[in-house]
């Protein structure tokens, strides 16, 4: 009877040397799925061909060279990669902005495709800053518009006019509480992507 | 002449219904064992003497005035007060005795005699006195013979049967609750939590990724019978890194008697219009077998704040739990096994995006998502299941030694749901497996004056770190191992004062394989110090393989001291050496409730705190009061602070890494009370602490504020069974904090603009008023059955509290009423 007793704890304690035998498997790279890590904007002057394609990436990025890297001053108060974008004046340009996932550069993810699906959660904006007068941002006929009929504004077409320069944030917002709106705290929701740049109309 | 095999036939006559017979196999083996040593001779002579002595069973204390009778020759002598007894001029036979006394049942042997022969024979009490062995026994069972252990009332523990562990331990002063909305919260002592308190259930301490401030404890408190805590490290046989204090959850040992017996209680709520049900059965045998179950369903819908729905507040709870043993007063075997299993909704509002939306939702009043009330759970969400399955066995021997053995698993799995993109959305954003064994042997032994426990325990941790996420591993996949031993001693050369001295010596080893991102291998230059241990190299990611190893030594000692038979003083220093836990060296990864980075700090060594807690109780007439200083140092104090920006797609955020500094805590813990009548009591808990960095003099982060609660008890002497209570609660703004607050740049209205990120000044002060009924308990058909009425926040106030973590979004729940029925089985 009390030898039962002891049988437990010695079941419990090859349990044990069981478990110290065996050493961790190597555990798997996780392949980031979700994250946006690039974002293109493709730009065609109306009447043209040779769109112009701008790249957002985020430096230190893991697959920059690194004698690509731009200097980065930390006090900088804006934090975005600088891009400046030149436009010229009095015409209209076909826009359209594009969202990757090249965490594997083996197999480039394009995000594009599944916001346009799921237009309903997700809202592009672009907030123009003050500065830059006399420029609009319009959704484009070809966009996409969502279930209630409102534009996702991922092909849009911008209009200048004088000379002007100034800067323009881009927003990817998901889920946002409301589709309407001309500043990002109007829309609500998260935001998943912040892409800043300089347009330049001369 | 051939050796003789006795083997003695135990009569068992008409039972009496409390019959200690199954205590016959343990007599007859001391009798097997004592009369083989004299069993050589064996002759027909009548010349023999057996000379006994009557013993407790349990105390071994000698029993006098107990009656033995010979049956075969109807004899009777009587034991003296020593318990002792001869008969004289035997022959050489078998001799069947009945030994009875007052308060014992009678003890029917048989005794083979050849020689003359002196033995013991124990005597079990009758069940009453039995019960009272043990509940005197359970008194005895202090967690620490030096320091205020504080106990929660079955009425205290029963209030908040249905809102978790942290929230039933507030009610002790300098307990307070660290909370991740409403439903997620964990007990703070001292203004410690996580890995420095430790919660203890069934004797083992529980495994669930304790180290995360939004991780409540996995465990259902209304599974146990009793639930303690000691402020500081003075439980040195459960943990030793733990200088915040220490919970311990625990089961009583059901009678020994045929009963069924339980407790069932049913919780409903308007604030989240939620219901819970509550229910416990134990039935035990006269042969000390025992079964126990236990179980909660609960169901509660979005809370609401005074002014708004609280959108997503919803959760779900159920938990089963089993336990089967055997009593016997000489030893015990338990076999337990119990399933938790929660489902917490996360406040649609907190997710966010980036820090621009954290600028916008600080700036709001109201959180921007409020949608029609819902008992739906959706994302972002916790799913938490802890299985728990444990074998325990003691036996005591005959001098008030104990020696118990247990092995338990714990099988704890959680994850986390954030919003993400459509087919993500039903995927767990953070899948954490985290298996733990642990195997503890100790001994204990209690004299007069002297006791002392000793013991060894191992535990072996494997967490799995599921990659099927998608999203970057926050913790590592690991194994941890933990072996080490434990002394710990107390003397009492009087009732007035006892001294207590022990330690705990624990040796971990970790084996954690991380990978670490190319960009942020750059930034922190890990090459230098880290690229040894690479075994692995592509995709942008390097994985490393570390064995780290820490030797840690705790130590307690204190003094109890009454100094008047009102006046006790209680004096305790606990030095505490806890090794870095893997969150907080390796953890990587993004909080979307905060927009965070956080960044473990994979060079950390072993933190050491001391901490002295002076405790003075003192009795005048009808006042009570219990004053409670403490002070505590640490070194290589863990903490997490901001470091700098990283820059995303999303934009830039604020970066946390760990560090170690050296933090000085200090406050003061009071209790008053004051009888005025037999109807009217008044009472008073109230708490004070600071903390700081002792350098630059920074407080510390989430140090809870002067916090001091009221509490009028009334009860009416022609109603026995009713209790009004009034209590008022107050919370004082938190001056002392470290400024966190940084600036963003955003553009708003077509102008860029710089904003402060204001995330670290603390919300105003706010007052509570509650009140509760209780009634009961009255006869109910065979039961007996207690009513409760609870008002919460009556006052409907709208407040946030400092040490809720999502106290930028939205209030704290607004008034809640909970009725109470409460039905004892």
């Amino acid at each position: 009877m009390s030898k039962n007793i002891y049988i437990k704890p010695i079941i419990a304690f090859c349990l044990f040397i069981l478990i110290f035998a065996c050493s961790k498997d190597d555990p798997d790279p996780v392949n980031e799925e979700e994250v946006i890590t690039k974002v293109t904007i493709e730009i065609t002057k109306v009447g043209s061909s040779n769109p112009m394609t701008y790249n957002f990436e985020v430096e230190g990025h893991d697959h920059d060279n690194e004698g690509e890297e731009e200097d980065h001053d930390d006090d900088d108060e804006h934090e975005g990669v600088h891009t400046e974008i030149e436009l010229e004046a009095n015409s209209s340009y076909n826009v359209s902005i594009s969202f990757y996932n090249d965490s594997d550069p083996a197999d480039i993810e394009n995000i594009t495709s599944e916001v346009i699906e799921e237009a309903d959660e997700h809202q592009i904006l672009y907030e123009i800053t003050d500065e830059l007068s006399g420029f609009s941002i319009a959704s484009a006929s070809n966009d996409t518009v969502d279930s209630n009929g409102s534009p996702l504004f991922q092909k849009t077409t911008w209009t200048t006019t004088g000379e002007t320069s100034g800067e323009v944030i881009g927003y990817l917002i998901h889920e946002p509480t409301s589709k309407t709106g001309n500043t990002r705290t109007d829309f609500g929701g998260s935001t998943d992507v912040e892409i800043e740049f300089e347009v330049h109309v001369e | 002449m051939s050796l003789v095999h006795f083997i003695l036939s135990v009569r068992t006559p008409e039972l009496p219904k409390y019959k200690c017979f199954k205590y016959s196999k343990l007599s007859k083996t001391v009798v097997n064992l004592s009369l083989l040593a004299t069993s050589f001779c064996f002759s027909q002579e009548c010349d023999l003497r057996l000379e006994g002595k009557v013993l407790d069973l349990h105390d071994n204390s000698p029993i006098s005035a107990a009656v033995i009778y010979v049956e075969d020759s109807n004899e009777t002598v009587f034991t003296d007060d020593n318990g002792v007894f001869v008969l004289e001029n035997q022959c050489t036979q078998k001799i069947n005795l009945k030994i009875s006394h007052l308060h014992c049942d009678d003890l029917y042997i048989g005794v083979n005699l050849n020689k003359t022969t002196s033995r013991k024979f124990f005597l079990e009490h009758h069940i009453e006195s039995l019960e009272e062995v043990i509940v005197e026994e359970s008194k005895l069972k202090k967690l620490s013979s030096t320091a205020q252990s504080y106990v929660l009332s079955e009425l205290q523990k029963d209030q908040y049967s249905g809102r978790g562990l942290a929230k039933a331990l507030e009610q002790i002063s300098g307990v307070n609750m660290l909370s991740t909305g409403n439903v997620i919260s964990k007990p703070m002592i001292h203004g410690m939590f996580g890995s420095r308190v430790g919660i203890i259930y069934d004797g083992v301490s529980i495994e669930n990724q304790q180290w995360g401030q939004d991780h409540a404890p996995n465990v259902d408190q209304n599974a146990f019978d009793e639930i303690r805590l000691i402020k500081g490290a003075g439980v040195l046989k459960y943990s030793g890194d733990t200088p915040g204090g220490v919970v311990v959850l625990e089961s009583r040992v059901p009678k020994i008697a045929d009963s069924l017996y339980g407790k069932t209680i049913l919780n409903g709520m308007s604030n989240g219009r939620g219901l819970d049900i509550i229910s416990s059965w134990t039935k035990s045998f006269q042969s000390g077998k025992y079964f126990k179950v236990q179980g909660m369903i609960k169901r509660v819908g979005d809370f609401e704040a005074p002014d708004y729905l609280l959108s997503n507040t919803g959760n779900d709870e159920n938990n089963i739990s089993f336990s089967l043993g055997q009593n016997k007063i000489l030893s015990h075997w338990k076999i337990n096994f119990s399933f938790f299993n929660q489902e917490i909704g996360i406040l649609r509002s907190a997710h966010i995006g980036n820090v621009y939306d954290l600028v916008t939702a600080i700036e709001l009043d109201n959180p921007s998502i409020i949608n029609p009330f819902s008992h739906q759970v959706i994302s972002p969400k916790q799913d938490n299941k802890h299985y728990t399955a444990g074998v325990q066995y003691s036996k005591r021997n005959q001098s008030n030694g104990k020696w118990t053995a247990q092995y338990s698993w714990q099988k704890n799995n959680r994850k986390e749901y954030d919003v993400r993109r459509g087919q993500y959305n039903n995927k767990a954003a953070i899948d954490l497996t985290l298996d733990t064994h642990n195997l503890t042997t100790n001994y204990k032994w209690d004299g007069s004056k002297w006791s002392f426990d000793t013991g060894a325990f191992l535990q072996v941790q494997d967490n799995y770190s599921n990659p099927y996420t998608g999203i970057k591993r926050l913790i590592p996949d690991y194994i941890k191992t933990r072996l080490g031993t434990y002394f710990t001693a107390s003397l009492s050369p009087s009732n007035d004062f006892s001294l207590g001295f022990g330690f705990r010596y624990g040796h971990q080893n970790n084996q954690v394989k991380k990978y670490y991102h190319n960009s942020r291998w750059r930034t922190e230059n890990y090459e230098e110090r880290l690229g040894a241990f690479v075994i692995r190299d592509g995709a942008g990611q390097k994985l490393v393989e570390q064995r780290l190893i820490f030797n840690n030594l705790s130590l307690n000692t204190g003094l109890k001291y009454s100094i008047q038979p009102d006046l006790k003083l209680s004096l305790n220093v606990f030095h505490t050496e806890r090794a870095p836990d893997i969150a907080e060296m390796f953890s990587d990864g993004l909080h979307h409730s905060l927009a965070t980075i956080e960044y473990g700090n994979p060079f950390l060594k072993s933190e050491t705190t001391q901490k002295f807690v002076i405790n003075v109780e003192k009795q005048i007439g009808n006042f009570r009061y219990n004053f409670s200083p403490y002070f505590s140092q640490g070194q290589n104090y863990i903490i997490i602070e901001p470091t700098g920006f990283e820059l995303t797609m999303r934009g830039a955020f604020p970066v946390w890494e760990y560090r170690a500094v050296s933090s000085t805590i200090r406050g003061i813990d009071l209790d008053l009370s004051l009888q005025l009548n037999e109807h009217i009591k008044f009472s008073n808990n109230s708490s004070w602490i600071e903390g700081y960095e002792k350098e630059s003099k920074t407080p510390l982060i989430n140090i809870p504020p002067f916090t001091t609660t009221n509490q009028i008890q009334f009860s009416l002497p022609n109603w026995k069974s009713f209790l009004m209570v009034l209590s008022s609660k107050s919370s004082l703004r938190q001056n002392q904090f470290p400024n966190h607050n940084f600036e963003t740049s955003v553009v708003e209205n077509g102008v860029r603009m710089k904003k402060l990120v204001d995330i670290s000044t603390p919300p105003r002060g706010y007052h509570l008023l509650g009140m509760e009924f209780h009634w009961g308990p009255y006869p109910f058909f065979s039961d007996k059955i207690s009513v409760s009425l609870i008002f919460d926040n009556m006052l409907n106030a709208s407040y946030r509290n400092y040490l809720n973590r999502l106290r930028f979004y939205a209030d704290e729940m607004g008034r809640n009423m909970m009725l109470q029925i409460k039905i004892r089985h």
